[in-house]
């Protein structure tokens, strides 16, 4: 019965680690989408709690502040995507959480679809008579929003997956390797300590 | 707790570095040879120890045991919190490389405030004291890095009063839990390896 306060140390350690460590609360997540001519972002805890009234800020790529909002109760926030005018590139979507917590996301210029599109739709509307005299520009952009809806509709479940995949997930083998890592730097003190005398 | 990259202005952060690193240099000095396992072995436990989430109501909480790390550890609490803090940072993007001076300086500056309030009181003769003491002194550990952490976002333009109630509010349960914890690790030891407090 000597080994009795060792065996409970062990077992409590062993209840620990079967504890669901997949799920921790130190980080904001921010997932956004372009869908339909407006961004939609989503904010939460990495516990999966969401932020509610966080601020979020959106920049474009020169660091310019375009616009900022707060984040509603079920930490979604939404608005159009910027006027034309004003997009040169990437935006960039900043959420700052309470106690210290910030995350970032970047929407690609690509990504933001209607409004990059639509520039160059613009653009190339000259040559396209010419190539098809009997289609008019107004039908291509009806065609494009069809499409484009239609694509939104279909890429939900999708854009749902990706978010949910980006949550991040703490595995064993990396808390694992942080206490070999913490060994080895004390390994090195103590290395250190002991050539010192 | 853990402040993340971008928050603090660099003023902050500067002074942040400085202090931890006056601190990690000035322990690491003081620092005896035969201490080195245990800072060793209470690293890991900090390190492992956010990472291990308790649910509790509609959130979960997970222990941050500066207490507990500053009552076995004393001044060497800062090099084991630092790289604890500087792992997590690299591997779990948790606070992050800016921040990691505020961010140990925040944590590991209340394990020592704690380490010399309660030294006494936790190694001394009465069990039933040294319990309590055990208890106040995690709780306490908590709170006085929530205070910090609130001091730190002050100057990011937050309201110091309004942040230090919400930090103080979220981590109530941590604190009562971390009391708990601290108690029964004081316990523990008394009875089972006594020589590690020298009572």
């Amino acid at each position: 019965m000597k080994n009795k306060p060792y065996l409970i140390l062990i077992f409590t350690f062993l209840i620990i680690m079967m504890v669901d460590i997949s799920v921790f609360a130190h980080k904001v997540n921010i997932f956004a989408y372009v869908e339909g001519g407006k961004i939609y972002t989503e904010s939460y805890f990495s516990d999966g709690k969401k932020c509610i009234n966080s601020k979020i800020e959106v920049f474009d790529d020169q660091g310019n502040k375009l616009l900022e909002g707060l984040t509603d109760e079920e930490g979604m926030f939404s608005f159009e995507v910027p006027s034309e005018g004003l997009i040169i590139g990437d935006l960039k979507l900043i959420l700052t959480a309470s106690m210290g917590h910030r995350a970032e996301y970047i929407i690609p210029a690509n990504e933001l679809g209607g409004c990059v599109a639509g520039l160059t739709q613009e653009k190339s509307e000259e040559p396209i008579p010419t190539v098809f005299p009997e289609i008019s520009s107004f039908d291509l952009k009806e065609i494009q929003s069809l499409i484009e809806n239609t694509l939104d509709e279909k890429l939900k479940p999708i854009m749902r997956e990706i978010k949910k995949s980006q949550e991040d997930r703490i595995s064993p083998t990396e808390i694992i390797g942080g206490i070999g890592y913490i060994m080895g730097i004390f390994g090195m003190i103590a290395y250190f300590l002991s050539r010192k005398k | 707790m853990h402040i993340s990259e971008g928050v603090l202005s660099a003023p902050v952060l500067v002074t942040g570095a400085v202090l931890t690193a006056t601190a990690v240099g000035y322990s690491l000095k003081k620092m005896e040879h035969k201490e080195v396992p245990k800072v060793a072995i209470l690293s890991s436990v900090f390190f492992v120890a956010s990472l291990i989430h308790v649910p509790l109501g509609p959130s979960s909480v997970h222990l941050i045991l500066n207490g507990v790390i500053g009552l076995l550890l004393g001044w060497v609490a800062f090099p084991a919190i630092f790289v604890a803090l500087a792992l997590q940072g690299v591997l779990f993007q948790f606070g992050g490389i800016t921040t990691l001076g505020v961010n140990t300086f925040n944590m590991a500056f209340p394990a020592i405030i704690c380490f010399y309030l309660f030294n006494r009181g936790v190694r001394g003769e009465n069990n039933f004291i040294a319990l309590m003491m055990a208890f106040v002194c995690g709780f306490l550990a908590v709170l006085f890095s929530g205070i910090m952490v609130a001091a730190a976002l002050v100057f990011t333009g937050e309201q110091f009063i309004q942040v230090a109630k919400l930090v103080i509010i979220a981590h109530l349960p941590v604190m009562i839990l971390e009391g708990v914890f601290t108690a029964f690790c004081i316990g523990f030891l008394r009875k089972v390896r006594p020589e590690i407090l020298n009572v």
